[in-house]
């Protein structure tokens, strides 16, 4: 089922040189492929709005465990390619960041704290996680300012009833490609909350595989970036009785493009899956785009898969109403924008990161 | 306090108002009366600044200002309130952080600072028992899976925490049950001083047996028709608009 990238079409041998040739020199310019429909990955995105500079400023939170090279180990990271069940498609910039490029480890289990930080700028790896205890743990992964090194991959593995919360905050004022694998063995627990905001080009890569009785909450929340935005999500469910959540949310201004493409695949002997996706785009003005597309695979026939997709302007009503009880437009927009992305946030546990990106929001608003 | 001198409105080319006058001093509390697509709740909407509608003719002054010059918002911030009779759903807004901004964004305008938590919380309570609005529908996001009723005693709460000098209720009676429609409208009368005036539209008598109106106006075909006190709802009510509209 899987297919096999043709190594003449891999481009580089160094991931960064890659995700430049990715991202500005056109790789892809003649090659049409369904998971990269609107990623314009062979255009030269740039930004013709100056940007506000990002610096992550985690002072408001306390207790956290920055993890530094000293915490990591070397690796062979290599995936394996044919547990994933694609229909010609595949992840180019899997396959190349896997086998190209070096890897660290990092066992989560060896942290004592409950926040445990990831700061992509300090690694030029990819980064291979792993939990297997069940112990409340928030892993936020930034990637923020990685505009000279702008590709990762990153691989987590839960064991068998492990619990993981992960905020990833993709701020990056530049261009930035992510890929996430993860896999979860039975009766593990992932939430897993993505917040990408003041990107000029970005693709964020989302695979998961789930054994049995197995939770995941995929949410990501997308407000104003420039260029283009683009996120892929596959998630397979290999496994009977798994849920899966999946909530995206974006909204653009200023002649931004928002991309969302999104499957669940349900294996043959997934029965009592329970799969949910939802995807709606919020456009401010009429110069900005947006592009949902779900996607459904189901071979099992007793499983619960629902999924919905919108595209919308503001509601003028909605403003109106506001406006009529003595609040200005600027501030009902606010509060209007809030209000349509705020439920990606609502999984999240720890209450000081739940504020801490409450009040990133505000400040993106 | 409002004069509204032969106003002429039409949306996207057809006029609905055709030359309404009309002048509510303080203190009075008029009713505006009429049949379905008389006029009734394009006005009302004009009167609140809703975009769409274009004021072909006439002059509508608040307080001595021209009130076609200020913005949805600056209405509101002056005093003008409309009770909708469709409020909007807001999903994602919790009623009492709707209510708090709304209260700051009037208490902004008059130069004062944002009200603290627990006056607010102290005069959301007072105002929303006196409703029968209990703490936990103000947990819940503005006026989604509210019912017809309770969308109704939404607006009069509002109504009443931002007490404007001028309150246009657009048929707050319809949907309401027997108890529901008295509760609302000891809300309005709650309210109701020599320092502000009502213009409570509605098709039927009933609301004007709790809400007792100074006048009452026949609207019909974009224009009032007929103008009286209490004794033309009765009327009215016993004739039917067709009668009334051709004895005018």
């Amino acid at each position: 089922m899987s297919t096999a990238v043709k190594l003449d079409m891999m481009p580089s041998k160094d991931i960064s040189d890659y995700a430049e040739k990715v991202l500005l020199n056109n790789p892809f310019e003649n090659f049409k492929i369904e998971n990269y429909k609107y990623a314009q990955l062979h255009k030269s995105i740039t930004s013709n709005v100056s940007l506000k500079e990002f610096k992550a400023d985690f002072s408001s939170i306390s207790s956290i465990k920055n993890i530094k090279l000293s915490d990591t180990s070397d690796i062979d990271m290599l995936s394996d390619l044919k547990k994933w069940n694609f229909n010609n498609t595949d992840s180019y910039f899997r396959v190349n960041s896997i086998l190209e490029r070096s890897s660290k480890k990092i066992n989560l289990d060896l942290f004592r704290e409950e926040i445990i930080c990831l700061d992509l700028s300090l690694f030029k790896e990819n980064i291979h996680l792993s939990k297997a205890s069940d112990s409340p743990k928030t892993l936020m992964i930034i990637n923020s300012n990685l505009s000279e090194d702008s590709a990762r991959s990153i691989i987590l593995n839960l064991s068998e009833n492990a619990k993981l919360n992960i905020i990833h905050y993709n701020i990056s004022n530049s261009k930035s490609f992510l890929y996430f694998e993860i896999n979860q063995q039975n009766n593990s627990n992932l939430k897993f909350i993505s917040f990408q905001s003041n990107n000029i080009h970005t693709r964020n890569e989302f695979f998961a595989s789930l054994e049995e009785n197995c939770s995941l909450d995929l949410c990501g929340l997308n407000i104003h970036n420039y260029g283009v935005n683009d996120n892929y999500s596959f998630i397979q469910h290999m496994k009977p009785s798994s849920q899966s959540r999946e909530v995206f949310k974006s909204i653009v201004k200023s002649g931004a493009i928002t991309n969302f493409q999104g499957k669940i695949y349900v294996d043959p002997i997934a029965q009592k899956t329970d799969g949910y996706q939802m995807s709606r785009s919020l456009i401010l003005d009429n110069e900005s785009k947006a592009n949902n597309k779900p996607e459904l695979e189901i071979y099992a026939d007793d499983v619960k898969c629902s999924h919905g997709s919108t595209v919308s302007k503001l509601n003028q009503d909605q403003v109106y109403y506001f406006k009529s009880r003595g609040i200005d437009e600027e501030q009902a927009i606010k509060i209007l924008q809030k209000a349509f992305l705020v439920e990606t946030l609502e999984a999240i546990e720890n209450t000081q990161i739940k504020e801490y990106s409450y009040s990133l929001l505000d400040s993106r608003l | 306090m409002l004069k509204i001198n032969n106003l002429h409105v039409s949306i996207e080319g057809k006029q609905i108002i055709k030359g309404l006058s009309l002048s509510i001093n303080k203190g009075e509390v008029h009713a505006l009366m009429g049949p379905n697509g008389s006029g009734k709740s394009t006005l009302s909407y004009v009167l609140s600044g809703k975009e769409g509608y274009e004021i072909e003719e006439g002059t509508i002054e608040y307080n001595g200002k021209n009130l076609l010059d200020l913005e949805v918002d600056e209405r509101a911030n002056a005093g003008l309130f409309l009770a909708f009779q469709y409020p909007m759903e807001i999903p994602g807004v919790q009623t009492s952080f709707f209510l708090k901004t709304a209260i700051n964004s009037k208490r902004k305008f008059l130069g004062m600072p944002e009200i603290d938590a627990l006056e607010f919380a102290k005069l959301i309570k007072s105002q929303a028992e006196d409703l029968g609005i209990g703490s936990e529908m103000l947990k819940r996001d503005l006026n989604v899976n509210y019912s017809g009723g309770e969308k109704k005693k939404q607006e009069i709460l509002q109504m009443s925490i931002l007490k404007p000098d001028m309150a246009i209720l657009d048929e707050t009676d319809s949907g309401l049950d027997i108890d529901a429609l008295r509760i609302v409208s000891e809300g309005v009368n709650k309210l109701r001083s020599e320092q502000n005036s009502f213009l409570v539209i509605t098709h039927y008598q009933r609301l004007l047996n709790y809400i007792k109106p100074d006048f009452v106006h026949i609207i019909a075909d974009g224009r009032i028709v007929k103008s009286g006190d209490f004794s033309l709802a009765l009327e009215l009510e016993e004739k039917g608009y067709e009668d009334i509209s051709k004895t005018a």
